[in-house]
């Protein structure tokens, strides 16, 4: 065989994050001159593993060879220097800068006394113009689209001439026909002996342009394929990715939920995050949102809570017109949300336990102005009781908790309520599988009981599957897919979530 | 879990408790520190009269500090800084008003508080709504304050006088206390079961501490935020008439020169001027910290460009232990 | 070809006409007109130079702040620091004495540039927010100047003149007499100032005085030292405060630790009016300096409407409310759709 030179080379990668382990035993080849796919469901640990190759995190344990020597990057830049560019998921942009400043930015080189802005603009242009030749570099970046956005950020990596080019999901925010110069580019970068890891959601993209793939599982790589020597084959791909789960899933009764709607949305727009999205919600019953991360799921929670006075929907809560454009509109309608990002999002960090649950009582009209503290510290002992928070006493700052008991908290807030709805976003993230249990535990018994009916958004499918009576696949801020009984299982999701287009 | 996890934890949340009031523990030991300093530089300094009215100065300091607190427990970076023109305005307009009468007091203090109503309600606006920042803000507004005092008190040297309650109330003392100083123990309790125990209390620090959870929580962030402001400059403005009764006339300058202190003496308390967090305690040992580090510098000579530079130096120096958000990895 | 030309003339004019900028200069257009109208022979030599003297501090003050507040700082020590250099310059100079001269430009100079550095490290290094940082400094700069000046006065050296009134000097050879008056020296500073800042944008520190602004975290990714950056930002500011600082002492012939106060607000106002986002990374100093004209221009108006001295302060605090207001109206809602983007 005549494999190229391997110009990257990690080896029994470990990483946790608190209590969350990202990568257990993590290996990745580059060779040179080859384009590498790296796969795998969300949270799998694939950007996590190419943070750590740059030098945005460092490993836990574990040995990165950079052309043959170790290497340990303590930030990007040192990367960059030795010829590591990476683009990121969120952009690294400057959006005050135009297009050709943007791509020089950190690099720019002096003409005599000044900067060389003839030159930096030539070299900007012959760059975009392989990407995206209708581009007008003198553009500011805060005027383009996020597909522009996206392919100036990638002219930026580029420019930097790599040895090794790491995209991550480079193609999320592309067009097709932008994604096509993208590909352009990259076998002309690899024809010059260009290592590039390649991450994307979508398997059609990947069997496109890779030579060959590794497939992360829960943080660690499970498989990899040389498609020359192996062959494509998507089925055998999305099994990888799904792994055991068939053996693992737990038992599972398919509801089919006909009580009457609770909550009917119709038309719900909001900027460039979601189009046209309706749905409705049957009383008693768990409806899960699902598809690849980043598709308009969180916006989606955020929005039915009110959190964005710019939405727009027709919304009917038990047959009644609502209006979901403040918080507070909501959670006075019965419709309650646990947050995906609990510690921005949910909790007060500093304060104690017992004002955090008590907290979003004092949103209500008819709270008196001296809170009854007695009577509150019942409640909250109840709370505590009910979710068994774990915990000496309620007056305890809330950072002192393990993540799974800071969860607990953020739904506990809501326990006093007569929730007809409950939003839960990603509630499980972060969380160990002991809290995790808890919390479905409670929930499902109050479902069951016809207390509420849910909404739940999870980036990991398998509690989707384990919990949900139905499903709606998300891709690119529209419900492209609803999936009922039988049909709610690992392989539809993700072939449903993957095979759109 | 294991016995061994359990003390870790227990570990853990001692000191926690202690790493809670940390910056309480600071503040007591730098007044300790200085009048230790004092005691070794300057004779008398330790004396029950120079201690009572270093009371009595601070709980001025105090006060102001309270409208400081209140401004930035609210979060979004807040602050006042029109709190020492809005006392002085106050007091040159109510010693018009009272002209020395305790009869029109009532009436004073109505003027006071609907002083106060406006300016914070301008205040509020322009820093909540419009989302301008505060410290620009309120300085803007102290500015105009300051122009309709030179407006108003133009070719005048003293607008009138405080009703003798008032002075009492500020300037005298019960035996060797100063009445300032009782005014504050009553004070203190009550800023601090409002600010515990009511919802508004709660509902400021939450805003405070985490705007998106408040927000989510159903809590209208921008009110509450508007709303901390009127009540800065309501307060300011009845720190006015005791700043008068002391004072007995009131002139041009009575509240500018508290301001700068207001602000260490929350800095110095432990106050995070990231909102959300506070203790009233400790506000009122970092006025006394201020009150005796200027006693300090009069006493060796060193007068207000001492104090400045004092006051200065020690925010400085604070800001940076408290606020660093230096990068690291 | 020729068509294709006027196409292009049209489309920049058009560009111009809808540009973000465009009302302010409107606005200047207008103050100024109204200026001349009211103010009595507004085009003769003499009045031009007055009014240029007048509105040399500010302007100078405006662009230091409008690189700070550009970097992603904010400085409300600039007032409090351009009296401590008047009490400094005026402490080292001697009466009759020239050399003291050059001295007291080496010393105030250096104080300038650790004021700078000092702010910068609060700003860029510690990255404490820099309203606060340089409220606490302020405080330093003011008690130091008291201490050198308690009231105002001092002496300062005959030739300092040359920062003001070229005239005004006997020993002055007649040639840069003639030049001091077809050319005011406070024109010369702005010209200077205007210089440094065209230098500096054309370097990398000006580029990335904007990115850091911007968005510092992809800057600080993209391997740029920030807090460098803002030091920077901060020392260029200081050069700023040092030539309205000569200026004034040449003016007032001597040091006042107060002097400076009110100058602080109304040059984060011009800035502000000068179109410069407070958030920082955008914005152009060249506009600032627009913003800082407009705001003189302004003051000129009250000023010749005969309003009684008393009520400037009152005006100038309520103009500066009303402009700062309103372009912050102006701005949210022209970027109200990126704004609600980026809530996430």
């Amino acid at each position: 065989m005549n494999q190229t030179a391997k110009v990257l080379e990690a080896t029994g990668i470990r990483k946790h994050f608190g209590g969350v382990i990202a990568l257990s035993n993590a290996n990745l080849v580059c060779r040179s001159g080859r384009i590498t796919g790296l796969l795998g469901a969300n949270g799998s640990g694939k950007s996590t593993m190419s943070k750590i190759i740059t030098g945005v995190y460092s490993a836990d344990k574990g040995e990165i060879k950079y052309n043959g020597r170790p290497v340990r990057y303590r930030n990007p830049n040192e990367a960059r220097q030795d010829g590591i560019a990476m683009v990121f998921q969120n952009l690294s942009l400057v959006a005050d800068l135009n297009v050709w400043q943007n791509i020089v930015l950190g690099e720019e080189e002096n003409k005599g006394l000044f900067l060389d802005n003839r030159g930096a603009m030539e070299h900007s242009r012959a760059i975009v113009d392989q990407l995206l030749p209708d581009l007008d570099i003198r553009k500011m970046v805060h005027e383009l689209n996020p597909g522009e956005m996206q392919i100036v950020e990638i002219a930026k990596a580029i420019s930097e001439n790599p040895k090794l080019l790491i995209l991550d999901e480079p193609t999320a925010a592309l067009e097709q026909a932008q994604v096509k110069s993208l590909f352009d580019t990259m076998r002309a970068l690899v024809k010059k002996g260009v290592a590039i890891i390649f991450t994307s959601h979508r398997l059609w993209e990947v069997m496109e342009i890779c030579d060959d793939i590794v497939v992360f599982r829960n943080g660690a790589n499970v498989a990899s394929i040389d498609f020359a020597k192996d062959g494509k084959d998507p089925e055998k791909i999305i099994g990888y990715i799904t792994g055991e789960t068939k053996e693992a899933k737990t038992e599972k009764k398919a509801r089919t939920v006909s009580g009457e709607t609770v909550l009917q949305i119709r038309n719900l727009n909001y900027s460039r995050f979601l189009k046209d999205v309706s749905f409705e919600l049957k009383k008693g019953e768990i409806l899960g949102i699902g598809g690849l991360a980043g598709q308009g799921q969180h916006e989606l929670m955020l929005a039915l809570a009110g959190n964005y006075p710019g939405a727009t929907c027709d919304a009917k809560l038990n047959e009644k017109k609502i209006r979901l454009t403040r918080p507070a509109y909501a959670i006075r309608n019965s419709i309650h949300l646990v947050p995906g990002d609990r510690q921005l999002e949910g909790l007060f960090l500093s304060h104690s336990l017992f004002t955090n649950i008590i907290f979003p009582k004092l949103g209500l009209s008819r709270q008196p102005l001296f809170t009854p503290r007695k009577k509150y510290r019942k409640e909250c002992q109840g709370v505590i009781d009910s979710l068994s928070i774990v915990t000496h006493n309620m007056d305890m700052p809330v950072n002192s908790l393990s993540g799974g008991n800071q969860q607990k908290v953020v739904v506990g807030k809501w326990l006093s309520f007569d929730t007809d709805v409950l939003l839960l976003a990603d509630p499980a993230k972060g969380v160990d599988v002991g809290a995790k249990r808890d919390l479905y535990d409670y929930i499902v018994g109050q479902v069951k009981e016809n207390k509420m009916s849910v909404i739940l958004y999870a980036s990991d499918n398998e509690e989707l599957i384990q919990y949900c009576d139905r499903l709606l696949i998300m891709y690119e801020g529209q419900i492209v897919a609803t999936l009922e009984g039988e049909e709610i299982n690992d392989e539809t999701i993700v072939a449903t979530s993957m095979r759109v287009r | 879990m294991s016995t061994r996890s359990m003390t870790n934890f227990q570990d853990s949340a001692a000191y926690k408790i202690i790493d809670r009031h940390k910056k309480l523990i600071i503040a007591f030991l730098l007044i300790v520190f200085l009048f230790v300093i004092g005691e070794f530089t300057v004779e008398t300094f330790l004396t029950l009269s120079q201690v009572l009215l270093t009371l009595k100065l601070a709980s001025f300091i105090a006060l102001f500090a309270l409208c400081q607190m209140i401004a930035i427990a609210g979060g979004g970076s807040g602050l006042d800084l029109s709190v020492g023109y809005m006392a002085t305005i106050t007091a040159v307009f109510t010693a018009a008003i009272m002209e020395g009468r305790n009869s029109h007091l009532g009436v004073a203090v109505l003027a006071a508080l609907g002083l106060g109503l406006v300016v914070g309600l301008i205040n509020g606006t322009l820093t909540a709504y419009l989302r301008l920042p505060p410290l620009v803000v309120t300085l803007a507004m102290a500015n105009i304050l300051q122009g309709v005092i030179n407006v108003y008190t133009a070719g005048k040297n003293i607008t009138g006088r405080p009703s003798p309650v008032l002075q009492t109330m500020a300037a005298k003392s019960t035996g060797i206390f100063p009445n300032i100083v009782f005014l504050l123990l009553i004070i203190t309790p009550i800023v601090m079961i409002l600010l515990y125990k009511t919802k508004l209390g709660l509902k400021l620090f939450g805003s405070g501490a985490n705007e998106t959870a408040a927000y989510l929580s159903g809590v209208n962030v921008k009110l509450v935020r508007c709303t901390s402001y009127i009540i800065s400059s309501t307060l300011a403005s009845i720190i006015g008439l005791l700043l008068l009764g002391n004072m007995g006339i009131a002139f041009k300058d009575m509240g500018s020169n508290y301001v700068m202190p207001s602000i260490a003496a929350v800095v110095v308390g432990g106050v995070s001027l990231t909102g959300g967090d506070g203790n009233y305690i400790g506000v009122i040992l970092g006025a006394i910290f201020l009150q005796t580090l200027t006693n300090l510098l009069v006493a060796l000579g060193w007068g207000d460009a001492g104090k400045w530079t004092g006051f200065g130096i020690v925010l400085f120096a604070l800001l940076i232990l408290y606020l660093s958000n230096r990068r690291k990895r | 070809m020729n068509g294709k030309n006027n196409n292009a003339v049209a489309s920049a004019l058009k560009r111009f006409v809808s540009n973000h900028d465009f009302p302010r200069l409107l606005i200047l257009i207008a103050m100024f007109a109204l200026t001349a109208v009211m103010q009595k022979n507004f085009f003769a030599m003499k009045s031009i130079v007055r009014n240029i003297n007048s509105f040399t501090p500010l302007i100078l003050l405006t662009m230091g702040q409008a690189v700070v507040i550009i970097s992603g700082g904010l400085d409300l020590s600039v007032g409090t620091a351009l009296s401590l250099l008047t009490c400094v310059a005026t402490s080292v100079m001697r009466q009759g004495l020239p050399i003291t001269g050059v001295y007291a430009l080496l010393v105030t100079f250096a104080v300038a540039m650790a004021m700078g550095l000092i702010n910068g490290i609060g700003i860029g290094f510690f990255r404490v927010p820099p309203l606060i940082v340089t409220f606490a400094t302020s405080y330093i700069w003011l008690g130091i100047a008291l201490f050198l000046r308690p009231t105002p006065g001092g002496e300062t050296v005959d030739w300092f003149q040359v920062f003001y009134k070229i005239r005004n000097i006997e020993s002055a050879p007649a040639s840069l007499k003639a030049f001091g008056e077809i050319i005011p020296p406070a024109l010369v500073l702005i010209i200077l100032g205007c210089i440094l800042w065209w230098i500096i944008s054309r370097t990398k520190t000006g580029r990335y005085i904007y990115a850091v602004g911007g968005n510092s975290e992809s800057a600080y990714v993209t391997g740029i030292n920030t807090s460098w950056v803002q030091i920077k930002a901060c020392l260029i500011n200081s050069v700023f405060i040092f030539l309205a600082a000569l200026f004034f002492v040449g003016q007032s012939r001597s040091g006042d630790a107060r002097m400076g106060d009110p100058l602080t607000l109304k040059a984060i106002a011009a800035v502000v009016v000068g179109g410069i986002a407070l958030t920082g990374g955008r914005g152009s100093v060249y506009y600032a300096f627009v913003g800082a004209l407009i705001f003189s221009f302004v003051s000129k108006i009250i000023f010749f409407a005969n309003i009684p001295n008393a009520f400037q302060t009152l005006f100038s605090g309520v103009i500066i409310i009303i402009a700062i207001a309103g372009s912050q109206l102006y701005t949210l809602s022209s970027r109200k759709e990126m704004e609600e983007s980026k809530l996430t």
